[in-house]
């Protein structure tokens, strides 16, 4: 299942034809389903039922998206994505992918429902292919569905991540935070997307990584995990506190850059 | 397909009058509360309830005072909201270690509690519940019959159960409760020796899931003492539409909106019961490190 992930993600990466793209988004949907699921527990069945019917949707969003596009302009090539219905319907394919608000409801109970190594997949490895499709088509999206939808992730990831007493759904919730953050400025400087992206994934993966070796899955564990393993309880706070965007950590980079380029473009 | 193609043919034949009436038959099971594949009604079973849409109320007045009572109510959550987890300060939430859900100690309380027994299938059993003496207990009691109603089909009869109400906020939205912190429940019980058993219904979010039901036995001695019964959680096992499954697992306390604790007695004895219940509630036992009791190795 993992070279299936690989596959898929490698994919939708290195294609320049929608239906390409759209394949290797599907065979990650359908490699990643047993790995959620594995424990065969309801819960587990539940968030496995709840990615498929989310991402499946998405995906035949992004299909009819390239298909008008194709209709209008004859043109299948990813970059030259022009017909404005089919940018606004990919705009809502690749939320719903990622987990952008307004569509990241699933996002937390699928991630509540998963173990944390698959909830790992989840939030670094799934996200990377529909970046890339939006990092191709930036040009051509709507910046202002774009930054509405930017700033209610944000909003959304923070409040809600609040009174949150699972761990994995307060990493849900960062992660659709970030993603607002990584989407705010795709219009205007890509590239600060995928820096923000790979120092995102970076973190959340050590995180996860820490959270997995001390099996701490609510906070009343993690309250206890100082007695065990002390260097690591250390180094996660270090790890929470980046992903947090606290200066001079790794973490505030991104945010830092974004808020600068947005200045520039008379938007913060 | 071919019958629908008859029966709008008929339509016409039989007049304009007949049509609404070919019309509804076909979405008559639509349309109706039972379920598609049976409307028979067991002898002893009460007579079918009003339609929910045949239960509104226009009255304008009595919609204002409820958008009130619920306005009301989301305040309350967005403050509890406001405080920390639960409605407590997050200290307090991680500091725990038990917590009292359902005491009895007025009418309201036992209004939280639902009765049933086996005359919703035809049966003869009895059940009540009032409040005991010095309203400091719920007294459930009771005739248990096993006695099996003639019908042709059922082959089994003879239970009694009290279940919780589902816990509901404004707007009649489900209520979810992170009770991972906790790995036993708790009972302060007084009982006449019978068995009972206590199931968990967890309100799974998919339909095919909903038959599914956490269960264990609660075994009361007779007599003048009170016992505080502890069930660890890990004790729990599986079972859907009653029947215990092969491929076990543990009850999940994150997202307890625990629709339904039920106490149920069906030990095949006929005769009278009683339970008397102080409270129960949730317990963090430190002593407790089992985390479930039931092959928890990996089969083929």
């Amino acid at each position: 299942f993992t070279a299936s992930l690989l596959l898929g993600t490698t994919l939708t990466i290195s294609s320049n034809h929608w239906i390409m793209a759209w394949a290797g988004l599907e065979i990650n949907t359908l490699a990643i389903l047993p790995m959620i699921s594995k424990s065969h527990h309801p819960r587990a069945i539940e968030a496995a039922t709840k990615y498929f019917l989310t991402q499946a949707t998405a995906s035949a969003l992004l299909l009819f998206s390239s298909m008008i596009n194709a209709w209008q302009t004859g043109q299948w090539d990813i970059t030259q994505l022009t017909n404005p219905t089919s940018c606004l319907i990919l705009t809502s394919a690749i939320a719903m992918k990622l987990g952008l608000g307004p569509f990241h409801f699933w996002f937390p109970e699928v991630l509540q429902g998963t173990p944390l190594t698959t909830g790992l997949l989840l939030s670094t490895l799934m996200k990377f292919p529909p970046i890339t499709l939006l990092y191709m088509t930036s040009p051509s999206l709507n910046p202002t569905v774009l930054t509405s939808m930017a700033i209610l992730s944000t909003a959304l990831g923070g409040w809600m991540g609040l009174n949150q007493t699972q761990i994995r759904k307060i990493l849900a919730f960062s992660s659709i935070s970030h993603l607002g953050w990584m989407t705010i400025i795709i219009s205007y400087n890509p590239k600060l997307t995928l820096l923000n992206f790979y120092l995102y994934a970076l973190m959340t993966t050590a995180t996860f990584l820490t959270l997995h070796s001390t099996k701490a899955s609510k906070l009343s564990t993690l309250m206890t995990t100082w007695t065990k393993a002390p260097t690591l309880n250390a180094a996660l706070l270090l790890t929470l506190l980046s992903l947090a965007g606290l200066p001079p950590l790794t973490g505030f980079l991104p945010k830092w850059l974004i808020i600068q380029e947005l200045t520039k473009q008379d938007m913060a | 397909m071919a019958v629908a193609v008859v029966l709008l043919s008929g339509a016409p034949f039989h007049g304009g009058c007949c049509r609404h009436k070919v019309f509804l038959s076909l979405l008559g099971p639509l349309l109706s509360n039972s379920k598609l594949y049976s409307s028979y009604r067991r002898p002893g079973a009460e007579p079918k309830k009003k339609l929910s849409w045949q239960n509104a109320d226009f009255s304008f007045k009595k919609s204002i005072d409820h958008l009130k009572t619920q306005l009301s109510l989301l305040t309350k959550e967005t403050q509890d909201y406001l405080q920390g987890p639960g409605g407590h300060p997050l200290s307090q939430h991680v500091l725990e270690q038990t917590r009292v859900l359902w005491q009895f100690r007025s009418q309201e309380d036992l209004n939280k509690w639902v009765i049933s027994s086996d005359v919703e299938i035809g049966g003869k059993s009895k059940v009540y519940i009032k409040l005991g003496r010095n309203n400091q207990a719920a007294l459930l009691y009771g005739t248990l019959n096993t006695e099996v109603p003639r019908d042709g089909e059922t082959k089994y009869s003879g239970y009694c159960s009290m279940r919780s109400r589902p816990a509901v906020g404004s707007f009649n939205r489900k209520k979810y409760y992170d009770w991972s912190n906790f790995n036993s429940l708790y009972l302060r019980v007084r009982g006449d020796g019978r068995p009972w058993m206590v199931n968990i219904y967890t309100d799974p979010y998919f339909s095919h899931q909903k038959d599914d039901l956490y269960s264990y036995f609660m075994f009361t001695r007779g007599g003048p003492y009170w016992e505080e019964i502890k069930i660890p959680f890990s004790k729990f096992f599986f079972s859907s539409r009653g029947r215990v499954q092969d491929n076990q697992h543990p009850v999940w306390l994150d997202k307890a909106s625990f629709l339904t604790l039920g106490l149920t007695i069906g030990d095949k004895v006929d005769g009278p019961f009683q339970l008397e219940i102080d409270f129960i509630g949730l317990l963090n036992d430190r002593a407790h490190r089992e985390e479930f009791a039931y092959e928890t190795y990996d089969k083929n």
